[in-house]
């Protein structure tokens, strides 16, 4: 079958052509194309295959930039642009490994240095047991690295929110387990706890033990202890509150509210769900007490709407605002 | 030729009962997802099968082909949940009118995804230049007193991306 001109591959294309036809575009585009310039055009389109291909490819570059407004376009960029840092830090640790590594590998050669990175998708948890035998468990939208060495044993978390129960490190010499967030360093002190990176601070709730910690650019670290909860930012670290050990909960896909804002809460039902999931400022200080599912977040929005004066809106599955009945 | 066309084939299939279960496995550990482990794995061999590629190159190390193809397919998975995430929170700021259907909404994520494929890597001022006349529409004489510099420099950067809008795969 004879190929058809616009299908060939981009590598069948001369690179000469591609930079010709980048030409044509850029005069195009300028609106100082003549109808001489444009007959020329047409004539260097129909010169070969290549050329043909290479046109096809300008005119669906022109179009994809049509399809789409330029606000939504502007806005997408710019939010990725944001989020960029964070993705290259990952993708670059997942370039790095250059071989696999397997659980086994790692056992039968334990004290290698030892690298790994764990991911969760929204409403998704996963747990794993480390070759320490620590239990790290992943919240929703979840992106951890892990790196072991001979000595130290060191976690990244790079977004969301993670579980760690520490376990007895076989290795011969006492390796610290520590937790790196954007705002600092946690040192944990034989323990259980979860870690959650908010936007411009981090969260560390304690239910067993001690963790230590130092934000970047504070002076001095601060020992949290079993039953608290800590806010600290790069710069400080905020008053101790009570900690709630709902961890458990979560784990099992449950999110406990215990006299909690209605906008808190929707807004925490919202890391577990695609899309947009608002609320209407007329009921977000509504109090709410119960327990949640987090994997069906619609049945939560449906236990919302039988116990509350609110109904659900859904402009489409993805966009779900929740307004007073 | 179909003789050579069977070989192909029947290595290919070589390749996937040897080393499938350990690919969705190694790629399970990276991504934490089953779906999308088994959905990755599919795509790497599809992507071998599809590449025609020599396999009897592959030597003795089809592992490192394996995860050299599945690592590029992680990265453009991670990309897209990327555009993904950043064009709903920018929808979530726009009036509700403008809202697209959902099903507008898969192809506009496809346009957004290769509108960010064909800009990275771009020096930021060749991005800037190229989006205030593509997106905003604005005439090459505006952008260069916009943004003071020469028609000529306008001219000179509008060139370089569109070629690398027509160089992207």
């Amino acid at each position: 079958m004879p190929e058809v001109a616009h299908q060939l591959p981009l590598s069948r294309i001369e690179p000469a052509i591609l930079e010709e036809a980048a030409d044509w575009l850029t005069l195009l585009r300028s609106g100082e194309a003549t109808d001489d310039d444009r007959s020329c055009l047409e004539h260097w389109r129909c010169q070969s295959d290549m050329h043909l291909a290479a046109w096809h490819r300008a005119e669906s570059v022109l179009g994809t930039f049509s399809q789409v407004s330029a606000p939504v376009a502007r806005g997408t960029l710019s939010q990725l642009e944001s989020a960029g840092r964070r993705r290259a830090l990952k993708t670059f640790a997942l370039l790095l490994m250059a071989a696999p590594v397997s659980w086994v590998a790692y056992r039968q050669q334990p004290w290698r240095e030892w690298q790994a990175d764990f991911h969760t998708t929204i409403g998704e948890q996963q747990s794993f047991d480390l070759a320490d035998g620590t239990r790290l468990v992943l919240n929703t939208a979840t992106a951890v690295n892990v790196s072991f060495t001979d000595s130290v044993r060191s976690l990244t978390l790079l977004q969301g929110e993670i579980l760690i129960t520490t376990g007895k490190d076989p290795a011969p010499v006492a390796r610290p387990f520590l937790v790196h967030t954007d705002h600092g360093q946690l040192r944990a002190l034989g323990t259980r706890f979860t870690v959650h990176q908010l936007g411009d601070q981090t969260r560390l709730s304690v239910y067993d033990g001690a963790v230590e910690v130092a934000p970047h650019d504070a002076i001095g670290k601060v020992v949290v202890v079993a039953g608290e909860q800590r806010l600290f930012s790069s710069a400080r670290i905020h008053p101790s509150e009570l900690a709630v050990d709902n961890a458990e909960l979560w784990e099992q896909g449950m999110l406990m509210a215990s006299d909690m804002y209605l906008g808190d809460l929707v807004c925490e039902l919202g890391r577990y769900r695609r899309g947009v999931l608002r609320c209407d400022p007329a009921v977000a200080s509504l109090r709410v007490s119960g327990a949640f599912p987090v994997n069906d977040t619609d049945a939560s929005l449906t236990l919302l709407q039988q116990t509350l004066p609110v109904q659900v809106s859904r402009i489409t599955p993805w966009w779900v605002t929740l307004k007073a009945s | 030729m179909p003789g050579t066309e069977l070989a192909h084939q029947a290595e290919i299939h070589t390749l996937y009962s040897d080393h499938h279960g350990w690919l969705q496995g190694w790629l399970r550990r990276k991504l934490g997802n089953h779906c999308d482990a088994a959905d990755i794995a599919q795509d790497t061999f599809m992507r071998l099968l599809g590449g025609r590629r020599d396999t009897a190159r592959l030597g003795e190390e089809p592992r490192a082909l394996l995860t050299h193809i599945a690592r590029c397919l992680v990265i453009d998975h991670w990309r897209r949940q990327d555009v993904e995430r950043a064009y709903l929170e920018t929808i979530a700021h726009l009036p509700e009118p403008e809202m697209p259907s959902p099903e507008t909404r898969w192809l506009v994520l496809e346009t957004l995804y290769r509108i960010e494929a064909m800009l990275r890597g771009l020096p930021h001022l060749t991005r800037q230049i190229f989006l205030l006349a593509q997106l905003d529409g604005m005439k090459y004489r505006q952008i260069s007193d916009q943004l003071n510099i020469s028609l000529p420099t306008v001219k000179r950067h509008m060139r370089k991306a569109f070629l690398a809008c027509l160089s992207l795969e």
